[in-house]
């Protein structure tokens, strides 16, 4: 279970709940089997150095390293996103930091050359994402109502 | 962030008058008693946050902290659907429980946390002798971790904590079991603590 700002790399199969305006960013590599999830909540960390994965601007070159220390190329990688809800419209007018969240998700994937093969993001509601790294890399979302789907 | 216990207990005496207002009120507005239980004062790791509130959908009714502090943090009524559906069964003279939210319990939901969070606030702005207004209320009805953590995205990033005060309002007769929870921001709760400080000291 990976929590706020965490992150997990390998072949295993992993998970984190309740996205809202947060981002759950996965990488898969299906050469060699191994991928990395971590659950983003702000976009930029503003030379902070503590909880990378909390970050988009330090968690996308953080999961690349990992991947790439062990033996990942990047243009071998597939990136996939999910959250950057507005879940309280009200407050969220102004800022809507999920929005912001993906878009710097996105900046950073492109400056890294890592390809988003997939993305489901935006929306009022939270999600809750399983990623399976062990079998093809099949990431699915699921939402409060019971439904799911795969990205 | 580090809570001494003189300072935890004062939150806790705060929170235990807030809530009794709101019970009050809540009571009133269902013609029941309400039992409150004792109020937790938790400091949360972000990481963490799952272990408090998970995947469950439910109804949070939000306000932000406004007045002598802006942006000083939110208050929470929180409640399941089964009983945010007994809530409004309860107020309007109704007994179908097999139905799924509609614009009549969004109605009641956001009315009940209006009331019972004004009383909350209004109890403690004269402990503390400050006054914490509620922004008007935003609803939403889904996973509770994702609601909280939209909220707490937009607080104080610097902090990876969150400070949870919550005290769970329980109607037995109608099974009716809410919470409210108060999210101070850091500055918000350093003023809290200040006040509560000089009072217990006999300023």
């Amino acid at each position: 279970m990976i929590g706020i700002g965490e992150y997990r790399v390998g072949s295993f199969p992993m998970m984190t709940i309740g996205l809202g305006s947060c981002i759950g960013l996965t990488m898969y590599d299906p050469t060699h089997k191994v991928g990395a999830m971590v659950h983003i909540m702000l976009p930029e960390s503003a030379n902070r150095t503590d909880r990378p994965g909390k970050y988009a601007d330090t968690a996308v070159p953080l999961l690349v390293n990992e991947l790439v220390a062990v033996g990942c190329k990047n243009r071998s990688i597939i990136a996939k996103m999910t959250g950057g809800a507005c879940m309280f419209e009200y407050f969220g007018t102004n800022l809507n930091i999920g929005l912001r969240n993906a878009e710097k998700v996105r900046q950073m994937l492109k400056e890294y050359h890592i390809h988003l093969a997939a993305e489901d993001v935006g929306g009022k509601f939270g999600r809750s994402v399983t990623f399976l790294p062990d079998r093809d890399g099949s990431v699915s979302v699921r939402r409060a109502d019971g439904t799911s789907s795969n990205l | 962030m580090q809570l001494s216990t003189v300072q935890a207990d004062a939150i806790q005496e705060l929170g235990n008058i807030g809530a009794a207002h709101a019970a009050t009120t809540l009571s009133q507005m269902l013609g029941s008693t309400i039992e409150m239980r004792v109020p937790e004062v938790k400091v949360v790791d972000l990481a963490r946050l799952g272990e408090y509130m998970g995947e469950e959908s439910a109804a949070m009714v939000a306000f932000e902290l406004q007045g002598e502090i802006p942006h000083g943090g939110y208050i929470l009524f929180y409640i399941t659907r089964e009983s945010a559906i007994r809530l409004t069964n309860t107020m309007l003279g109704q007994t179908e429980m097999n139905r799924p939210l509609n614009e009549m319990d969004e109605s009641a939901l956001l009315e009940v946390g209006n009331i019972m969070v004004s009383a909350f606030l209004d109890a403690t702005a004269e402990l503390l002798g400050f006054v914490m207004l509620p922004s008007p209320p935003a609803l939403t009805i889904d996973m509770a971790h994702a609601a909280m953590q939209s909220l707490i995205a937009v607080m104080n990033g610097e902090t990876n904590e969150v400070l949870l005060f919550s005290t769970e309002l329980v109607c037995e007769e109608h099974k009716i079991d809410s919470d409210i929870i108060l999210m101070p921001e850091t500055n918000t709760l350093q003023k809290i603590v200040e006040k509560l400080e000089n009072i217990m000291n006999g300023n």
